[in-house]
C-alpha cells in the first residue's frame, strides 16, 4: 500500500446512525461528512451523548452506518460482512479504550500477542514484535505481569502496545485518559503524540476535554450527532 | 486464527475457569464413570457367560424334576420336593431309576449321567467351610465333563472316598494350596483328592453312591439332575422331543403340563445372554441419563461463561477476531471440558469396575467364579467414551459458542 501523506485515509459521507430504543428512534449521528487525512492527529470533541463513541465505532469498523457510507482506504465498508470487517479491523486499526479493556487472564505480553494471533502471524515473528513494542512503551520489565498487577497508566500502555501490534495505519483512542490521573494521563498523551510524530500513524482520539484535545493537530467538534466545527489546533 | 492458537486459548479458558467449570467437569466425570463401569460390567458378564457355555458342550441336556421355569442368574433350580399344588400332597415329583430306564431305551441318547448335589461342611486341617458337593455317576462322568484337568485324574468306576475339586477350592478356599492325594473332611468323612479341575470353580465332585451316604435328605436312586449327552448334536430339538414324549407317557403327564424340565445349554445360553443384555441395556440407559445431565451442565456452564466473557469477546472482536475464531475457541473449550471430564471419568470408571462385583453382591458368583481376571475395560470402550464425551461437550457448547460468535462487537464492548 502506498503511504502517501496527504491523501484521505477515511471518509464519512452523510453518515447516519439510528438506534431503536423500544418505540423511539435515537439518532446518534445525523448526517456526518468528514474526510480524515492520512497522518493526521484528530481529536473528536463533544459533550457526553453527542455521538463521539458512535462515530468512533463506525470509523473503527466495529459497526456499519444506518445510512450513508464509510470509506476506509477508498473501500466502502458500509456493506462488508462481519468477517471481512473483522479482518479489516485487525489489519488497519488499533484500538485504545478508556477502560484499557485488557484480557484479565492474560499477561501484558499475551495481550499484545493476541491481535497478531488473529492475524495469523508466524509465532517467532509475533513474539519478537510483541517484545519490541512493549519495550517501546517502556514495559520491558513488566511483560509477564497480569493486568491486575499493573497500575492504570501501565495498563493503558499495554493497551497502546496492543493497538500497535498489527502495525495498523490508524489508531483509535476513545477517552484514553478518562480513567487516569492528570500526570499519567499526560504521559499517555505524550506517548500518542510521539507515535504520531515518529511512526507517522493516523491517530483519532475521542475526548470531552479541550485541554486534552490540544495534543491533537485537528479538532472535530460534535454536537447532537452533527459536526459543528473542524479546525486546526492552535499551539 | 490458527487452530493451535485457538486450542491454546480454549485450554487457558478451562485452566482459568472458576469452580463452576470444575463442577461441570465433575458432572461429566460421574456420567462417564457410570457408563464405563456399567459397560465393562456388561461386557465381562457376556464374556464369562460365553466362556462358560463354550466350555459346556452344545450336545448336553439337563433333566430335572418339576415344571419348567425360566433360568435366571440364580439358575432357578427346582428342588424336586414337589411344587405343583395338587400332586404335592400325594407323592413328591422326582426323577428316579425308572425314568433312567426309559432314557436308556432311547437310541438318540449317547450318555446318561445321574447327579445329586447338596451342601456339606468341609474341613481341612483346622480350617472349616461350607460348600456344595455334587455326586456324579463315576462311570460316565468323564464323558460329559467339559472341564480339563489341571492335575491328577477324573473319577473312575471303582472310586468311593475320593473327590475331584475345582481350581478355587484347590488354591484359595482354605487359604492354602491343596494338591492331589491330600485329604479333606466332608461331613465327617475323609476324602482323598484325586484330581483338580482346570477352572476357577468351587465345585467338589464325588461318586454318587458316596454322596448318598454323606448328604442329608437324599433318597437312593432319586436324582437331582440328569445330564444327557445326545448322539447327534444337529438333531438336538428332535431328541428333546423324543425324550419329552417318552418321559411324559411314563410319568402319565402326556398331553398335560410336564412335571419335568429338559433344558439345553444352548437354550440357557440364549436366555441368559438375553437377560444380561437387557440388564446391560437398562443400566446403560441410566448411565446415559447421567451423561446427559452432565451435558446439560456443560451447556449451562457455557451459557454463563459466554455471558461472563461478553466483554472479552467484544475486545477480541475489536482487535481482529473473526466470528469463526470465537466459535472455535468456545467450541474447543466445551470439547475440552468434555475431554477432561471424560478422561477423569474413564479413570474413575475403571477404578469403580473393580469394586462393582463386590458392591452388587456378586450375582450368583458368576463374576468371581469365571472372571478370575476381574472386570476388564476394553480399549474400545475407553476410546468410544472419550470420543463421546468430547462430541457431547462440543454439542452442548455449540449453541452458546454460536451465540458468542454472533455477538456484535459494539454491543459486547458496552456490556459490563
Ligand atoms: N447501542 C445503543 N443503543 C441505543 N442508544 C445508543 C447506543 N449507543 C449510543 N446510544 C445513544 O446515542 C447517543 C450518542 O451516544 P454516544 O455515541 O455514546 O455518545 P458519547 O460517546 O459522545 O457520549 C446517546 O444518546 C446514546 O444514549
Ligand atoms: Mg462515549
Amino acid at each position: 500500500m502506498k503511504q502517501k501523506k496527504g491523501d484521505v485515509i477515511l471518509r464519512l459521507k452523510d453518515v447516519w446512525k439510528t438506534y431503536r430504543m423500544g418505540e423511539v428512534d435515537v439518532h446518534a449521528l445525523r448526517g456526518i461528512t468528514v474526510d480524515i487525512m492520512r497522518g493526521d492527529f484528530i481529536a473528536i470533541i463533544g459533550a457526553s451523548g453527542s455521538g463521539k463513541s458512535t462515530m468512533m465505532n463506525l470509523i473503527g469498523c466495529l459497526d456499519i452506518p444506518t445510512k450513508g457510507d464509510v470509506f476506509l482506504n477508498s473501500q466502502n465498508i458500509s456493506h462488508l460482512s462481519e468477517s471481512d470487517l473483522a479482518s479489516l479491523r485487525g489489519k488497519t486499526i488499533g484500538f485504545i479504550f478508556q477502560q484499557y479493556n485488557l484480557i484479565h487472564s492474560m499477561t501484558a505480553f499475551e495481550n499484545v500477542l493476541l491481535p497478531l494471533e488473529f492475524l495469523e502471524y508466524d509465532d517467532a515473528e509475533a513474539k519478537k514484535q510483541a517484545k519490541e513494542i512493549l519495550t517501546l512503551v517502556g514495559l520491558t520489565d513488566k511483560m509477564h505481569h497480569l493486568p491486575s498487577q499493573l497500575s492504570g497508566g501501565q495498563q493503558q500502555r499495554v493497551s497502546i502496545a496492543r493497538s500497535l501490534a498489527g502495525d495498523p495505519d490508524i489508531i483509535l483512542a476513545d477517552e484514553p485518559t478518562g480513567a487516569l490521573d492528570s500526570v499519567t494521563g499526560n504521559e499517555v498523551l505524550t506517548m500518542l503524540h510521539k507515535l504520531w510524530k515518529d511512526k507517522k500513524k493516523t491517530i483519532i482520539m475521542v475526548t470531552h476535554d479541550h485541554n486534552i484535545a490540544k495534543y491533537a493537530h485537528t479538532k472535530i467538534e460534535l454536537k447532537d450527532g452533527k459536526v459543528m466545527k473542524i479546525s486546526e489546533v492552535e499551539k | 486464527m490458527r487452530f493451535f492458537k485457538a486450542f491454546k486459548h480454549a485450554l487457558s479458558m478451562v485452566m482459568h475457569s472458576k469452580l463452576r467449570s470444575w463442577l461441570t467437569i465433575l458432572g461429566i466425570v460421574i456420567g462417564v464413570a457410570a457408563v464405563i463401569a456399567i459397560v465393562s460390567l456388561g461386557q465381562t458378564l457376556q464374556q464369562t457367560m460365553n466362556t462358560q457355555f463354550d466350555a459346556l458342550g452344545g450336545d448336553l441336556l439337563t433333566l430335572r424334576a418339576g415344571a419348567s421355569q425360566a433360568y435366571g442368574f440364580g439358575g432357578g433350580r427346582p428342588d424336586g420336593s414337589g411344587s405343583t399344588s395338587s400332586s404335592a400332597t400325594t407323592k413328591p415329583i422326582v426323577i428316579d431309576k425308572t425314568d433312567i430306564q426309559v432314557l436308556r431305551g432311547i437310541p438318540d441318547i449317547l450318555v446318561i449321567n445321574t447327579q445329586i448335589s447338596g451342601k456339606a461342611d468341609l474341613y481341612y486341617v483346622a480350617k472349616k467351610g461350607s460348600g456344595t458337593v455334587t455326586g456324579v455317576d463315576p462311570a460316565t462322568w468323564y464323558r460329559i465333563s467339559t472341564t480339563k484337568m489341571s492335575d491328577g485324574r477324573m473319577l473312575g468306576p471303582t472310586d468311593s472316598n475320593v473327590i475331584v475339586i475345582g481350581g478355587r477350592i484347590a488354591t484359595s478356599f482354605f487359604d492354602t494350596n491343596l494338591g492331589v492325594n491330600q485329604l479333606i473332611t466332608i461331613n465327617d468323612r475323609l476324602f482323598r483328592i484325586v484330581g483338580i479341575l482346570d477352572d476357577s470353580s468351587n465345585s467338589i465332585y464325588m461318586p454318587i453312591n458316596t454322596a448318598y451316604e454323606i448328604l442329608d435328605d437324599k433318597t437312593k436312586d432319586v436324582y437331582d439332575t440328569v445330564i444327557i449327552k445326545v448322539r447327534y448334536e444337529d438333531q438336538l430339538d428332535a431328541t428333546i422331543e423324543t425324550i419329552t414324549n417318552k418321559l411324559s407317557i411314563k410319568r402319565h403327564v402326556f398331553g398335560k403340563k410336564a412335571d419335568f424340565t429338559i433344558s439345553s445349554n444352548k437354550e440357557r445360553q440364549a436366555q441368559r445372554a438375553e437377560m444380561t443384555s437387557s440388564l446391560t441395556t437398562f443400566l446403560t440407559a441410566i448411565a446415559a441419563v447421567a451423561l446427559l445431565v452432565g451435558a446439560v451442565g456443560i451447556a449451562n456452564s457455557m451459557f454463563t461463561s459466554v455471558l461472563e466473557k461478553t466483554k472479552e469477546i467484544g475486545i477480541m472482536k475489536a482487535i481482529g477476531a473473526r466470528n469463526t475464531d470465537i466459535l472455535a475457541m468456545f467450541l474447543m473449550n466445551a470439547g475440552l471440558i468434555g475431554f477432561i471430564g471424560g478422561g477423569l471419568g474413564v479413570i474413575f470408571g475403571i477404578f469403580l469396575s473393580g469394586f462393582l462385583p463386590a458392591l452388587m453382591g456378586d450375582t450368583a458368583g458368576m463374576l468371581t467364579r469365571f472372571g478370575s481376571s476381574g472386570i476388564g475395560t476394553s480399549v474400545n470402550t475407553i476410546l468410544l467414551t472419550l470420543g463421546l464425551s468430547i462430541i457431547l461437550g462440543m454439542l452442548s457448547g455449540a449453541i452458546p459458542a454460536y451465540k458468542a460468535s454472533k455477538l456484535r462487537p459494539v454491543d459486547a464492548l458496552r456490556y459490563e
